[in-house]
């Protein structure tokens, strides 16, 4: 993905509905154009088998009562 | 007097109050003096319960010899302002809540005040619990080990108010690291429990899938203490897990025999500084020479794990916030609304990129704690750094993540993978400032957790230390 100009930060905010004036429109491209840096460089990992649940499968979370250390 | 009183650990209070050695009254005015002498300057609290807290101190005197007793039985306790409290005014650190007052306790503050602990007050926190808040309505956070520092977020108060006495034990909430951090930079005991341990109810969330009330304290037992009332489902948090027991039981246990993996990754990353990584490796080595076996592990996808954590926890608030911020955008902190913006305007692929390579963290972090016991790391790159660097404005893209992504990428681990994690001071700068050793345990095992911690603390005299507060 290429880096987003402020330009279009601010067309998408409106069409968001949400406010971006200009004392924030320059962070917040900064901020957006950092996410798109380092998590579009997610796409080169090798992610095969991760499946985006939010927590662990419940065969993971551990008993202690069952499974005394 | 008072403040050889207002150091005491809570566990060593609610001992002295049963003995009868010190009056509940006592305590509390000890604590209330202290806050008057230091909570403007340091930010500490957003509200004081002044004349409740000397009502209830009254009555816990008068129940002394009358039944049985709560293990925090005459306790001052504080909470983080992000906690619901019967009555008192429940802000989140925010303008836009500075009236809420709610009709009933959080689950995690009602289970304290059954314990018998006293409310002294609602401590400040950043905004909603976001890092990042530029302009603190309720006053701006100082590090009580120098005052122009920050005392990391968002638990900011709890972490004060832990260091500098200013109640006898706190709560705070961790979504990415906002129990440990604070304790990490203030000198404090942070303990983020396992995710679902402690129910959510009464707290105002910051991420559903990834919020988790902990305790901020000055000792390990009064985080193991604190933890053991606070745990176990309730009813309203269909997630809660159940109750570990009194998990001071295996305090004493010591670190002999333990596998603890030191997360090079995070130790040697080029973002460490030198004396963090020199106070970590020490006490890896302190932890060693009490019989733990101690062993290098690297887990190499946690430099990403900052900048996948801001994807989906700011997308979950993003989402909680999205009317509010479409309508009322003006009344929140800058800081704070340029963080929720930006979540909104993520592209979904990238979010969901994100979520994929939490599944790989979280794969990596259980890996290890098969292989390991515990995992060793600092709990930040750094000790505290500026307020005025922490708060000079963005200027591309890179410093966006150095700022955000980079620090958050120390303490996210835990809350991605939703496992136990601890922070507690190993050491100072050669500034005074405090370092923090982070270990990281698995689900549900806080009790080797608590235990490897408490070995290394009984070892070292960190505990010790206060921050330079004059009479």
């Amino acid at each position: 993905m290429t880096e987003l100009t402020p330009d279009q930060v601010r067309a998408l905010a409106a069409a968001a509905g949400l406010p971006l004036d200009g004392a924030d429109l320059a962070e917040v491209t900064h901020r957006l154009n950092a996410f798109v840096d380092v998590l579009g460089g997610l796409a080169a990992l090798d992610l095969t088998g991760a499946e985006p649940a939010p927590t662990s499968p419940p065969a993971l979370s551990r008993d202690p009562a069952l499974d005394p250390r | 007097m008072t403040t050889e009183l207002a150091y005491r650990s809570a566990a060593e209070l609610a001992g002295l109050i049963r003995a009868r050695t010190v009056s509940p009254v006592e305590v509390v005015q000890a604590y209330l003096a202290r806050i008057d002498r230091w909570s403007e300057a340091l930010g500490a609290y957003v509200t004081v319960c002044r004349e409740r807290a000397l009502d209830e101190a009254r009555a816990a005197e008068q129940a002394l010899g009358h039944g049985a007793l709560g293990p925090l039985h005459g306790v001052p306790f504080a909470v983080k302002d992000q906690f619901d409290t019967a009555g008192v005014r429940t802000t989140s650190g925010s303008r836009l809540h500075a009236d809420r007052v709610p009709a009933a306790d959080a689950t995690v503050v009602a289970r304290l005040r059954a314990a018998g602990g006293i409310l002294l007050g609602k401590l400040n926190l950043t905004e909603f619990a976001l890092g990042g808040t530029l302009s603190y309505p309720f006053g701006q956070p100082r590090n009580p080990w120098d005052q122009t520092r920050e005392t990391g977020g968002s638990s900011s108060g709890s972490g004060i108010a832990a260091a500098a006495a200013l109640a006898a034990a706190t709560l705070g909430e961790d979504t990415g690291g906002s129990v440990r951090s604070p304790a990490s930079w203030c000198g404090a005991v942070g303990l983020r429990p396992t995710w679902g341990l402690v129910p959510r109810s009464g707290c105002v969330p910051v991420a559903w899938s990834m919020d988790a009330p902990g305790p901020l304290t000055r000792s390990v037992e009064d985080a193991a203490l604190l933890l053991s009332i606070i745990a176990g489902p309730d009813g309203r948090d269909r997630w809660a897990q159940a109750a570990p027991g009194d998990l001071r039981a295996d305090l004493e246990r010591g670190a002999g025999g333990l596998a603890i993996g030191v997360v090079t990754r995070l130790v040697d990353s080029p973002d460490t500084d030198a004396e963090v990584r020199a106070a970590v490796r020490a006490a890896a080595e302190t932890l060693r020479g009490l019989g733990a076996r101690v062993e290098d592990v690297d887990l190499p996808l946690l430099p990403l794990a900052g900048a996948v954590f801001m994807a989906l926890a700011d997308g979950e608030a993003a989402a909680w916030h999205h009317r509010t911020l479409a309508t009322r955008g003006a009344e929140y902190d800058a800081g704070t609304r340029r963080r929720l913006v930006t979540a909104a305007l993520l592209p979904a692929t990238l979010g969901q990129q994100a979520a994929r390579a939490r599944a790989a963290i979280r794969a990596q972090v259980e890996d290890a704690l098969g292989r390991f016991d515990v995992l060793l790391a600092p709990t930040g790159p750094t000790a505290a750094p500026t307020i005025a660097g922490a708060q000079a404005p963005i200027t591309s893209p890179a410093a966006a993540g150095r700022r955000f992504f980079n620090r958050r990428s120390y303490t996210t681990p835990a809350s991605l993978a939703g496992v136990p994690a601890l922070s507690l001071p190993c050491g100072f700068t050669a500034g005074g400032l405090p370092i923090g050793l982070q270990l990281i345990g698995r689900r549900l095992d806080e009790a080797t957790l608590l235990r490897t911690a408490r070995a290394y603390e009984r070892a070292t005299d960190w505990r010790a230390c206060r921050p330079p507060l004059p009479e």
